[in-house]
């Protein structure tokens, strides 16, 4: 039973960790950046649904239509501001110019916010039910995996079917063959910083119940996110969604079986052993490394 | 070469002086060993990020294996503190050996976050480990080391100097040897440089090593200073980066720009901390002792130098990717 206990909620978990990772491999695929204020942006999403919740009463999930639209709009001035003077750049530089901004963000919210680390609690937030074999199944984290699965059949139509999805692949793909043909790179850019911004936020509402809301909260899911982005591919959305649901079984198997403490020492294990073993992850493209 | 041999010397004559100008006091003498520290190990860092252009980001790594080696035979055994000292030299480059193995065959964003799962798998299992008293972290009770007084700061600032001025000296050697010039090419182009036959492998693997003996060192220094280490004091990934950002703001890739970055970094900090700028206000009759201005920056400003941190970082890497030494010799040049 244990077994399918930890598949379960290793399964609902790795939702948000995919939610979180797709936004990432998204912004890395069409601009080349690795993104290390993304957890940032995850705790940003956090603290806006604890406050629309906590002050204007509503509801985490619903207030996810007020946090998405905000966040596009704080991701695409971000990159029109700033990033795009780095595309192109070392990758270090670029790095280095996400890590200051997510030092600006994480400590931003802590003089706003403080330290103390804030829970937000609903009337359904510790609420579960049982499946047959004593299993239980978390509320909350149930609705969660609902809305990353509903957010993900529409990113993926979004993606495949409308002219601007259909730019951000082509540039993704190859950056000068898509500017040739007359796609605007750079508005891609900022549009997938945006998308990619909208996808950290969500994820960060959406956890919101689950974890502590503090100002740094969004560091684990970073590490986390690159190992899923590196385990589907860097750049390959669907391969994040896949690499999350891997990671959260993965995390949730080896602190049933081995223990909680060493879980995240398995992750960065495995992923070690995948940049060794196949860089280009389960469904990168061939020859990047 | 000769000039910077002499700006060394210079440079140790100085700052050796510096405690029989300052007398006895201990809140100075605390921020100028950190910002030694803090030079020494961005100094040590410039040796594989700026010379090789490899940006290791899990460079406390090897800082926390000198520190927590030397505090666990410390408090284990009666080794002398040298031997301890040795002793976390030779853990953080066995570390840095296996780091090398795994991300030197990476480039890139891929080599940055390997590098930063190794040190993220170092803080772990320290976190984890009995020896290491994991979460707790491990106290330091009654060092002695010939007739030193390890409980004055003399001592420690010495210790750091001594440090500095070594990491420096084998800075300006390693840069102007044939090593060197094999970590610019392979800075400048890998793949030019590996066509060349340079071995990449064992240049970049000899940088790495000898910057993390050096970061080692300053561990151990720091463990013996404060006398407490946790992995978050001395392996987290905050002081990684830190470690870079010191370098970057400063310069990298230049012999004076991690001093220079340490200096500025570290008194911004402890200005910050100290509100001096709400007590210059106050005393220059701009605002008074109870106004809400004062009152906001007493509560703020002490926790705000990380965001002051992150604000620099952006604003150097937009406007100033050489760093401020690099600004200077433009304008020098001009």
């Amino acid at each position: 039973m244990l077994f399918f206990q930890s598949l379960i909620s290793g399964i609902l978990t790795g939702g948000i960790y995919a939610l979180a990772a797709m936004g990432m491999s998204l912004v890395f695929g069409v601009m080349n950046i690795s993104n290390f204020a993304h957890g940032d942006l995850m705790m940003l999403g956090m603290y806006m649904a604890y406050y629309l919740f906590t002050l204007l009463n509503i509801d985490p999930f619903l207030s996810l239509v007020l946090i998405m639209p905000a966040a596009f709009v704080f991701g695409y001035a971000i990159e029109k501001t700033m990033i795009n003077r780095v595309i192109g750049h070392p990758s270090e530089n670029q790095i280095l110019l996400t890590v200051g901004l997510g030092l600006i963000m994480g400590n931003t919210a802590l003089l706003a916010f403080t330290s103390d680390p804030k829970i937000l609690t609903t009337s359904y937030s510790s609420s579960s039910f049982n499946l047959p074999g004593d299993i239980s199944v978390s509320i909350p984290m149930l609705l969660s995996f609902l809305v990353t699965c509903l957010l993900t059949a529409v990113l993926y139509l979004f993606l495949s079917t409308t002219r601007t999805g259909m730019a951000l692949r082509a540039t993704s793909q190859n950056r000068e063959a898509a500017q040739l043909m007359g796609i605007d790179v750079s508005r891609m850019s900022a549009i997938a910083f945006g998308i990619g911004t909208l996808l950290a936020a969500s994820a960060g509402a959406l956890i919101a119940q689950t974890y502590y809301i503090d100002p740094f909260a969004g560091h684990t899911f970073l590490l986390k996110s690159f190992t899923i982005c590196v385990l589907g591919g860097l750049g390959s959305v669907i391969g994040a969604g896949v690499g999350g649901i891997v990671i959260g079984v993965v995390e949730a198997m080896s602190a049933a079986y081995l223990s909680s403490e060493w879980k995240d020492v398995v992750v960065f294990v495995l992923f070690l052993a995948i940049l060794l073993l196949r860089p280009r992850g389960l469904f990168g493209r061939k020859g990047e490394q | 070469m000769t000039k910077q041999w002499t700006g060394i010397a210079t440079f140790a004559a100085l700052a050796a002086s510096v405690p029989f100008f300052l007398g006895d006091n201990p809140y100075i003498a605390d921020i100028l060993i950190t910002m030694l520290m803090m030079a020494a190990l961005a100094s040590a860092w410039n040796i594989v990020g700026g010379y090789a252009g490899q940006f290791s980001f899990g460079h406390a790594a090897y800082f926390g294996a000198g520190a927590y080696t030397t505090s666990i035979l410390l408090t284990a055994s009666s080794i002398a503190l040298p031997l301890c000292i040795g002793a976390g030299i030779l853990a953080a480059s066995l570390i840095a050996l296996l780091t090398g193995a795994i991300v030197f065959r990476l480039r890139g964003h891929y080599f940055a976050l390997a590098s930063i799962a190794v040190a993220e798998i170092v803080r772990l299992t320290a976190h984890n480990l009995e020896i290491t008293g994991g979460a707790q972290g491990l106290l330091i009770t009654d060092i002695t080391f010939g007739n030193l007084d390890l409980n004055s700061k003399e001592p420690f600032y010495f210790a750091m100097l001594f440090l500095l001025v070594t990491t420096l000296a084998i800075s300006l050697l390693v840069r102007h040897s044939r090593a060197g010039y094999f970590l610019l090419a392979i800075r400048e182009d890998q793949d030019a440089a590996a066509s060349l036959g340079i071995n990449l492998y064992l240049w970049k693997n000899m940088a790495l090593v000898i910057s993390a003996a050096l970061a080692s060192v300053a561990g151990s220094i720091y463990a013996v200073y404060i006398r407490f280490i946790d992995t978050s004091a001395v392996l987290s990934l905050r002081l990684s980066i830190e470690i870079i950002l010191t370098t970057i703001i400063g310069g990298v890739g230049t012999l004076w720009g991690p001093v220079l970055g340490a200096a500025l970094l570290v008194s911004l900090a402890e200005a910050l901390r100290s509100n001096l700028a709400g007590e210059l206000l106050v005393n220059s009759g701009i605002i008074t002792e109870a106004s809400p201005i004062e009152s906001f920056l007493k509560n703020n400003l002490a926790h705000a130098h990380v965001l002051v941190y992150g604000i620099i970082t952006v604003l150097c890497i937009l406007n100033l990717p050489k760093g401020i030494l690099g600004l200077f010799r433009r304008k020098q040049r001009t």
